[in-house]
């Protein structure tokens, strides 16, 4: 009796069993079996390789590293509270991450998504760990690639680095079809050339196990990398600039200081350098909060590129612009004396020339060799302010260079209308507002208001030795796309031409060749350094910081060579440098004598 | 055959069936000699079996390891032992013999022998409770209830035994552990967390779901092969097994046991004493028990509590010791006209033994 009622009970348990069995399987089955497709597909992104910058003779100046990240799927750790508490402390040993900081971030990610977990690890850390990852489920080691820069302090101001999208950034490149957290270009040619080098990233769908491991690829679209970049630079004579500008600082005792050299003929950057540099590898690698406000608060300001985006006052080195004007003007001719007097009296101000005593009459081309202050306020005075605002711009005073990276600053051509609007008071007839002969003579001598970049610099020498055309300077030799293909390549680009004739040009180009020959003191360094005095240059020693005697000041050289057929055009600035006969000069000699000795070897 | 489904199924789920097919062979020879041994016999044994079931929990407590989250475990000559598995069976043999003592083969039980059951049960029970093992209690329990239903218990006294349950069951969320607690929580809404205690639940659920009719096809199967099921080889192996062979499949597998469950009973009918009337029955409740409560958490109308299903699930303790429950049972069908007949063979006697 009571085992019939036993085996009702029996009866009726397990066929309750099968009848909600054949509901879930057969009702429901259709729904069920999709969320199980659903569980194991995972469609993941292929990152396209980023294209590799090179110099203009092929060799690489950045390659994408692996690096190796610890990842972990939420829905992969174990189920049980001891074991999942456990795991999490295990991850912390490993990571060096607090165990609530894990759990947190764990929590507020997609439960299926990797999540990255403390910092990037090296390839001893990630094989450790990769040992241990069949007790620790749901912790996947996950391989990227990462920027890393050939000889960082080098190039940093040229290549720059790149970094995770911002949320402006997020914004204005949405549309081209960027992701969040995606790596974009930030300075340098990464960011100057970021569509061409960024790539097409492919997709795999894939079916994953629910410990995140990949069984089987079902479909795949594989990413196109991005194109080859080959700079304008020279590796070799990029360094060269880099050592001996930096040898020149140290020497005397300076800190800053930049240099850009040109091909006046086909307007390449063949070196392009602002020191202090920094390890752009340090961003790449994921920059630490001390390093990064060290950088900040260095009152060097290693992060500003002083060789585009540094304004400053260039001295005597826009003595050639006043001569241009003059001799184009009709002011004076190649053969014009005119005095050099210690000083001058203009409307009762003094203007003195760099020396105390009389120089005596002399033609333009010494004038340059001399660099006669008080001869250039004489010609400035006769051409004017707004005519020589105009020669300066012809030279490309006052434009920002469209160079292939961002950041590049126009530097200043002041004139009295220019005065007039910026000088922020109601009354434009007021002192503040007026333009004086003051300020056009200081003008003539590259001060006044005037300011430059060393960019600016070499693009204006480089059209003094080609004949008076400003070209848009490049960083870019030739593009290449991933099968190899050149895609883009060198043409020059003329923006613009100085209104002065051959023979005026030549008049002042003479100038710049008498200043680095006999019985010049200038002549010395090419001597010393057996570099043959073929060229022409020009330097300056600009004050800076307000008016008056002694002012601290900035020393420049500008130069190019052979004189004839000029091949190279460079500018050369020391920051707080008081003499640059002495500080910045040298550094182009030495500079010219590296490029000789390397275009020969080279060449052979 | 329910063995060799077991080893399929547990091959496919990618655990050890190597070591399980040893612990078919063990389990077939404790099936054999408990065949052959007389039943009646361990009767007299009972006490001593009681006294070595509380000594091995004891040890357990004491110098058991641990796996997820729990102290079940003791170590053997090297072979890992789950007493509470063992610990089934030997309740099964105590109560037999403590409620045949008198020999009345009809007639009500009286309170006396209800209150001495209980309290039997309880030291074992408490012990089990507390390492902590769920699943075993609720099959302790429900052997008690059945037993005392079979060996005789009026309605009041068992209405008296539900009704304790009814008072108990609220306090005791406050004595299991937190996460048998979420456990009963996400049981009544798996959604509340799908991915943390409800994903047991919801795994075993899609991949039971997408069997369909017929199955994926052993070694096929999303869900089990990929690992998205926990614990495939042991509690949630039926969900493996439905997601192979569908609803078909698993109507054969619930028939099989029904069957197995039939042959029990009428073992406990044909029986010549009382002793062997009650083990009978105790098996019965036992098998019953485990695989309502395991196919029913695989399928999502019970809280998951760790119970192996029969026969079916990876492990050593619970295999041995089930082939070891239906041998003696087998030792009572044999012996119901002292039949002593010598053992023919292994294969015959399963066949016999499992229909």
């Amino acid at each position: 009796m009571r085992l019939v009622a036993a085996a009702a009970v029996a009866v009726l348990v397990i066929g309750g069993l099968a009848i909600k069995l054949a509901y879930l399987q057969v009702t429901d089955g259709a729904k069920l079996a999709g969320m199980a497709r659903d569980n194991t597909l995972h469609r993941i992104v292929l990152e396209a390789d980023r294209g590799i910058i090179y110099d203009r003779h092929g060799t690489p100046l950045v390659a994408n590293s692996p690096i190796w990240n610890l990842e972990v799927m939420r829905a992969g750790l174990p189920f049980e509270a001891r074991a999942r508490t456990a795991e999490l402390a295990e991850l912390a040993r490993l990571t060096g991450e607090p165990e609530e900081k894990i759990a947190a971030t764990l929590v507020a990610a997609d439960a299926y998504a990797g999540v990255r977990i403390g910092p990037d690890l090296s390839q001893v850390q990630q094989l450790a760990i990769n040992e241990r990852l069949p007790d620790l489920p749901g912790v996947l080691i996950v391989q990227r690639a990462v920027r890393t820069y050939v000889d960082p302090l080098v190039f940093s101001h040229v290549v720059g680095y790149v970094g995770p999208l911002n949320d402006a950034e997020l914004k204005r490149l949405r549309p081209l079809g960027y992701q969040p957290g995606e790596v974009v270009g930030k300075v340098g040619i990464e960011a100057g050339l970021e569509t061409s080098l960024r790539g097409q990233d492919g997709w795999a769908e894939v079916e994953v196990d629910a410990r995140g491991q990949i069984v089987r690829t079902v479909d795949r679209q594989a990413p196109v990398p991005g194109n080859s970049v080959y700079l304008s630079l020279d590796l070799d004579l990029q360094r060269a600039t880099s050592q001996t500008l930096a040898a020149g600082l140290v020497r005397d005792r300076k800190t800053a200081g930049a240099s850009v050299v040109v091909d006046p003929r086909t307007r390449e950057v063949l070196a392009l350098v602002s020191i202090p540099g920094y390890d752009t590898n340090l961003f790449t690698h994921g920059i630490s909060k001390a390093d990064y406000s060290k950088l900040l608060n260095d009152p060097d300001r290693p992060l500003l590129n002083r060789a585009i985006a540094g304004q400053y006052a260039p001295g005597s080195t826009f003595k050639m612009v006043t001569a241009t004007a003059g001799l184009q003007e009709g002011k004076i001719n190649a053969n014009t004396l005119l005095g050099c007097p210690p000083y001058m009296n203009v409307n009762g101000w003094i203007f003195h020339n760099w020396a105390n005593y009389n120089l005596g009459q002399m033609n333009v081309a010494k004038a340059l060799a001399t660099s006669c202050d008080t001869f250039f306020y004489q010609v400035a005075a006769m051409v004017g302010d707004v005519t020589l605002a105009k020669y300066a711009r012809s030279f490309g005073f006052g434009q920002a260079q469209q160079i292939e990276m961002p950041g590049a600053m126009p530097g200043l051509v002041p004139d009295r209308i220019w005065k007039a609007l910026e000088c922020g008071v109601s009354d434009l007839n007021s002192d503040a507002c007026r333009w004086n002969t003051g300020d056009t003579i200081t003008f003539g001598i590259g001060q006044s208001y005037l300011l430059t970049t060393p960019l600016n610099q070499a693009v204006y020498v480089a059209a003094l030795a080609n004949g008076g055309q400003t070209m848009r300077p490049t960083l870019i030799h030739q593009v290449r796309d991933p099968s190899g293909r050149t895609i883009q390549s060198l043409h020059p680009e003329v923006t613009g031409s100085v209104p002065a004739s051959p023979a005026n040009l030549m008049a002042v180009r003479e100038g710049m060749r008498q200043e680095i020959n006999p019985p010049y003191n200038m002549n010395y360094w090419f001597r010393a350094s057996g570099v043959p005095a073929d060229g022409g240059g020009k330097t300056g020693t600009a004050q800076w910081g307000g008016s008056g005697l002694d002012l601290p000041t900035h020393a420049w050289f500008v130069f190019f060579a052979p004189y004839a057929q000029p091949e190279v055009a460079m500018s050369v600035f020391v920051e707080r440098g008081e003499l640059s006969e002495v500080q910045a000069a040298p550094i182009a000699v030495q500079l010219m004598r590296f490029y000789r000795d390397h275009v020969a070897a080279i060449r052979s | 055959m329910l063995a060799a489904l077991g080893l399929m199924t547990v091959f496919s789920a990618h655990a050890e069936w190597g070591r399980q097919v040893l612990w078919v062979v063990l389990g077939a020879c404790a099936y054999a000699a408990a065949a052959s041994f007389d039943y009646r016999r361990l009767r007299s044994l009972a006490l001593g079996l009681y006294a070595g079931m509380i000594l091995i929990l004891l040890a357990v407590h004491l110098v058991g390891h641990t796996a997820l989250g729990a102290r079940r475990w003791l170590s053997v000559a090297g072979f890992p032992l789950e007493p509470s598995e063992l610990s089934k069976l030997l309740l099964v043999i105590v109560l037999a013999a403590y409620l045949s003592r008198g020999e009345r083969p009809s007639g009500l039980m009286s309170w006396r022998s209800f209150g001495g059951a209980l309290l039997l049960v309880a030291p074992p029970a408490c012990l089990i409770l507390t390492q902590p093992d769920l699943g075993t209690t609720i099959v302790f329990v429900g052997v008690l209830f059945g037993m005392l239903f079979l060996a005789g218990a009026s309605a009041w006294q068992l209405f008296s035994l539900v009704f304790a349950g009814g008072v108990a069951l609220p306090v005791l969320p406050y004595l299991l552990h937190g996460y048998q607690r979420r456990r009963l929580e996400v049981f009544l809404d798996p959604t509340l967390d799908p991915l943390g205690a409800g994903y047991n639940l919801m795994q075993a659920r899609i991949a039971v779901g997408s069997g369909g009719l017929f199955g994926q096809g052993w070694l096929h199967g999303l869900q089990g092969q990929l690992g998205f099921v926990p614990e495939r080889a042991t509690d949630f192996v039926f969900a493996i097994f439905a997601e192979q062979f569908g609803l078909f499949g698993s109507l054969v597998l619930l028939a099989i046991f029904g069957t197995l469950l039939v042959r029990l009973l009428r073992t406990a009918a044909i029986s010549s004493d009382r002793f062997g009337h009650l083990l009978a029955g105790g098996v019965f409740v036992m098998v019953l028990v485990q695989v309502v409560e395991n196919v029913g958490m695989n399928i999502g109308v019970l809280p998951i509590a760790g119970i192996p299903l029969p026969l079916i699930s990876y492990g050593g303790s619970a295999t041995i010791s089930m082939l070891a429950a239906l041998g003696i049972v087998q030792s009572v069908a044999m012996r119901r006209r002292t039949v002593d007949e010598p053992v023919a063979e292994l294969g015959t006697i399963t066949r016999r033994a499992q229909a």
